[in-house]
């Protein structure tokens, strides 16, 4: 029976980037809606909750994140919190390299004025 | 925190403004949180983990709060909305995903729905595969499960309802049938209505079949009851329309009026305004006056139309029964202090003979028992022998998983040693008994609709026979017992499991040779399964031989090549009208090519009924109070069923009204009452006085024919008397035509154009059934045919299940020593050598299972033996053929596993190792 397995060599879908640097950008103690909150600060878009659940979910699943349970707050109920592994930390900065390589000599004007 | 990495300063600026104005209308909000609207946020608790939905509800409640503050109500509840919806389809598509990759996150491996779920959708994914992988191992174990849930389904859909369902009566507790030493009269009834001491009010009925034609429709009969008005509060039951029965409707002189079963009313179009209007009833026109519930039967399902008439204190027809509902703070099962007086009262009013005493063994049987009660014991052997059948199937796939497990001793060692909890090896084997329970289920469900009739009509249910219909929701109890099952199953090899036994696997310590566990507990369920079925087995045999004899009794008369028609005659058309119809429909009957003769009766013989009549003789006042057997006949009957005449002559034409009345008897009367005297042309007297007549008249005995068996099949013969029909005061209703085919005509192929012959000459006339005089003698064969087709099909499972266990244990035994057989194939031992001593080991435990079988079916065969004819309990070749049949099914079955010992490959084997 083939299966589907979430990889961790494939590149990482634009959510998925956005996702692990939303992680990042929250420090310690990132949960779902804290993310999602920071997305929606950053970017404008006001993302469903359900697919930023299911994002972070595969991202663990790839070994990019790796999720535990703890208390974010003093006396508060123990919640699903986020951080990134090695992996997801080299995940990122191959994207980024990636797209730096893209867009090296790339002129966004003057394409147009050629188009 | 409000530090913004991009860098640019006006951003930094923007983010921390709003930012610190975001917090203070958090505060400012804090203190009345407004609700959220419930509905997205329930879609959402349905479609998050279970592990985790509360903290994410939180987290959306506490952002909408944030938002009202912000932007208003209405546009934050539009976000919850956008959330719930939006996310909806992500989160299914990422739920199917969890379950089909077994992801769980590290976060929830000890929450409630965390973990534990996702390992149980890998085990049932695992489970599925080696189900795959042993198509063969599976599909045994699941049809064996499934034969085993099938019956017992079956038998509980056919059980339970008659057992465990309320009555369609109100407070049914209270209500309870009088004793039925002799039935009842109008007469008793009319003396104890509103007086009967200890009840509230007290209903006669009796069988009342009716002919109902439906506008130009040839007249059918309609089964129902002669009732009198109190009959329905008696029952607790009130019409659905109509206002039912009124105490004026069976007082002197009123019309007769019907109550419509719910059934036939929906038959005759469900029209309302039914109520009111009139049916062709028994050739009148006649009021209905309600329709009743649906649901609602009394007192079987075949009853479809209640009747009243006008009771009559004269009447003195002895078939009905009285039906009361107690006074209240009375118990209908301490009824004996009431019941004392209200026979004290019917002494004082009444003569009765001895043998028709009603003021002597009085008593009042509450109304479930008097329905239900004779069924109970036959209801609930069935379903405790299929209980014991599913055991038995249980234990039989717990076997073969045990021989699975067995074969994975290595495997599973190797996880135990590698950290795997045994509650996790258990919870596989759960998963892999559960996967074929629900097989088994969706099988068994199969098996119990095809079945269900099979059982239904085996089992003495009567009118609910026919009733009995399989439904879908039969899958339900057969779920339940299968996933039962199946966790019974997983119970044997998980013991096995917690008896650690596996630890020596790993290390190298290798079972084999004789060290080999006995194995005893799986070889004692195979000798009891191989003697149960050799037991069930064994008890069909008896049957069926007793069946056979049955068959070969004489029954006094030539069965084969006569059709039979049971008609209804219509009422109140005066004894004249009726004789003539009578006729007619004799006539039509022999006009029909390819008969040869044809006569009516009031009783066929082997129906049992019928009446019982005072027989006086002259010159022997010995014999008062003595009765006989009577049947009231057209001429010709005799011939027509082969009814052999030994003296004088039959009833023919000739015998009339106004000629001198006759009557011919039978050998066992002549024997009894005459002696070696030769009793043609002496005189009798009955009790019958025709119009105008007064006291008993005096009927020359004219003939004298063979005994036929006017009661039952296997009855001595009893005195009988056969009278012309033309003779009698009176013509029942009820009569059977009877017709002779011509030799080489099928009676069958006749019977159609019968029917119509009658609906041509006689249209009120309604036919109530067809069939053949072989047919009444299967009848009349009766229970001992019923129960061996009911064990017939319990032995069949037995056998089959003997089979999968011999087959399994066998099986567990020779892979066992797989090893064993490689080193001394090896060696030089022949293939056949294997062969045999495998086959040999099954052959023993046959043997012991059918010894002890043999021993219990002879214990155990007197309980059968008030359905055995001919045969004797201990009968030698019914059970030697059920312990031959058997031995032969349980060597084919180790024969299988022995071929695969013979053809052990050492080469394989032993690289194995």
């Amino acid at each position: 029976m083939s299966r589907r397995t979430a990889s961790a060599d494939a590149p990482l879908g634009a959510l998925e980037e956005q996702v692990l640097v939303a992680v990042l950008r929250t420090g310690d103690g990132a949960y779902g809606m804290g993310v999602r909150r920071e997305i929606e600060r950053i970017t404008g878009r006001d993302l469903a909750i359900g697919a930023v659940y299911a994002t972070l979910d595969r991202l663990e699943s790839k070994g990019l994140l790796l999720s535990t349970r703890r208390s974010v707050a003093e006396g508060a109920a123990s919640r699903r919190v986020f951080e990134l592994t090695p992996a997801g930390t080299r995940a990122l900065s191959d994207t980024r390299a990636m797209r730096d390589r893209l867009w090296q000599g790339v002129d966004l004007e003057r394409g147009a004025a050629d188009g | 925190m409000c530090i913004d990495r991009s860098g640019d300063v006006p951003d930094l600026f923007l983010f921390c403004r709003k930012h610190l104005r975001e917090e203070a209308l958090e505060r400012s909000v804090r203190r009345t949180p407004p609700t959220p609207p419930r509905l997205p946020l329930a879609l959402l608790r349905i479609l998050l983990p279970r592990a985790e939905h509360r903290e994410l509800l939180a987290d959306l409640e506490e952002e909408y709060v944030v938002r009202v503050a912000r932007e208003g109500g209405p546009a934050a509840r539009r976000w919850l909305w956008r959330q719930a919806l939006g996310s909806a389809p992500r989160l299914l598509r990422w739920k199917w995903w969890r379950a089909r990759t077994g992801f769980a996150p590290g976060a929830d491996t000890y929450r409630p729905g965390g973990a534990i779920r996702s390992t149980w959708i890998g085990d049932a994914r695992y489970a599925l595969r080696r189900v795959r992988a042993r198509p063969g191992y599976s599909a045994l174990a699941a049809l064996t499960l499934a034969l085993g849930v099938g019956g017992t389904a079956a038998a509980y859909g056919i059980a339970g309802s008659l057992l465990l369902e309320p009555l369609p009566y109100g407070h049914e507790s209270e209500v309870g049938v009088f004793w039925k030493k002799t039935d009842w009269t109008e007469g008793e009834f009319l003396y104890l209505r509103g007086r009967a001491p200890g009840f509230r009010q007290v209903a006669l009925y009796r069988r009342g079949d009716v002919t109902l034609r439906p506008g130009d429709a040839p007249a059918r009969l309609v089964p129902g009851l002669l009732v009198s008005a109190e009959l329905f509060d008696v029952l607790g039951v009130q019409p659905m329309l109509g206002q039912g029965l009124r105490a004026v409707d069976d007082a002197a002189g009123a019309e007769p009026v019907s109550v419509l079963g719910h059934g036939l009313w929906q038959e005759l179009g469900a029209d309302p305004s039914i109520v009111g209007g009139s049916l062709v009833i028994n050739g009148a026109p006649r009021t209905v006056v309600g329709v009743m519930p649906p649901g609602f039967w009394f007192p079987d399902p075949s009853i479809r139309i209640w009747t009243s008439e006008p009771l009559t204190e004269d009447a003195v027809s002895w078939n009905s029964t009285l039906i009361g509902r107690v006074a209240p703070g009375l118990d209908v099962r301490e009824m004996s202090a009431p019941v004392a007086r209200l026979t004290a009262m019917l002494g004082e009013r009444f003569d009765y003979p001895i043998q028709w005493d009603k003021t002597r063994e009085a008593h009042v049987t509450p109304l479930r028992d008097d329905i239900v009660g004779g069924m109970r014991p036959a209801l609930l052997a069935t379903l405790g022998s299929m209980a014991l059948i599913l055991l038995i199937a249980c234990a039989n796939v717990s076997a073969l998983m045990l021989g699975q497990v067995d074969a994975r001793r290595e495997e599973l060692a190797v996880r135990l040693a590698l950290g795997a909890s045994r509650w996790r090896l258990t919870q596989q084997l759960v998963a892999e008994a559960l996967l074929v329970g629900i097989a088994a289920a969706v099988l068994g469900t199969g098996l119990a609709s095809a079945g269900f009739r099979l059982i239904a009509r085996a089992l003495p249910l009567g009118a609910w026979s026919d009733a009995a219909a399989p439904e879908w929701t039969l899958f339900f109890p057969a779920m339940a017992l299968a996933v039962g099952a199946a966790l019974v199953v997983a119970l044997v090899p998980a013991v096995s499991l917690w008896q650690g036994e596996l630890r020596g696997a790993v290390a190298g310590a290798r079972p084999g040779g004789h060290r080999v566990r006995g194995g005893r507990l799986e070889k004692g369920l195979v000798v009891a399964q191989v003697a149960l079925a050799v037991l069930i087995a064994s008890g069909a045999a008896l049957l069926a031989r007793s069946v056979l004899n049955l068959y070969a009794v004489d029954p006094g008369l030539r069965a084969e090549g006569v059709g039979v028609v049971d008609v209804m005659l219509a009422a109140g058309l005066g004894r004249e009208r009726q004789r003539e119809t009578l006729d007619r429909l004799t006539d039509a009957l022999v006009e029909l090519p390819g008969v040869r003769s044809a006569a009516a009766a009031q009783t066929l013989p082997l129906r049992g009924g019928g009446y019982n009549l005072p027989l006086g003789i002259e010159g022997r006042p010995d014999l008062q109070g003595m009765t006989t057997e009577y049947r009231i006949v057209s001429p010709g009957y005799l011939e027509t069923l082969g009814i052999e005449l030994r003296a004088g002559r039959t009833i023919d034409e000739a015998d009339r009204s106004d000629t001198e009345a006759v009557v011919v008897i039978n050998q066992a009367l002549a024997d009894r009452y005459f002696g070696g005297a030769d009793p043609v042309g002496q005189l009798v007297t009955d009790d019958i006085r025709m119009d105008g007549d007064a006291g008993a008249r005096l009927v020359r005995i004219v003939g004298v024919v063979a005994d036929a068996a006017e009661r039952s099949l296997t009855d001595d013969p009893v005195p009988v008397r056969y009278v012309p029909v033309a003779q009698t005061p009176w013509v029942d209703q009820a009569q059977s035509l009877v017709l002779r085919a011509e030799p080489g005509t099928d009676p069958v192929a006749l019977l159609d154009e019968a029917r119509g012959a009658v609906a041509r000459v006689a249209p009120d006339v309604a036919v109530r059934e067809t069939t053949t005089m072989s047919r009444v003698l299967d009848t009349a064969v009766g229970p001992a045919r019923q129960v061996m087709s009911l064990l017939s099909v319990l032995s069949a499972l037995a056998l089959a299940l003997g089979a999968v266990g011999v087959y399994g244990v066998t099986l567990h035994f020779a892979m066992r020593r797989r090893r064993d057989w490689a080193i001394r194939i090896a060696l030089g031992l022949p293939g056949a050598r294997a062969v045999s001593e495998v086959v040999a080991r099954g052959a023993a435990l046959v043997t012991a299972g059918t010894v002890i079988g043999l021993l219990a079916a002879a214990g155990l065969a007197r309980l059968l033996s008030s359905f055995l004819y001919g045969v004797d309990a201990l009968d030698p070749v019914a059970l030697g053929a059920a312990g031959v049949v058997l031995l032969a099914v349980g060597v084919l079955a180790s024969l299988i596993p022995a071929r695969r010992a013979g053809a052990t490959d050492p080469a394989i084997v032993l690289r194995e190792q």
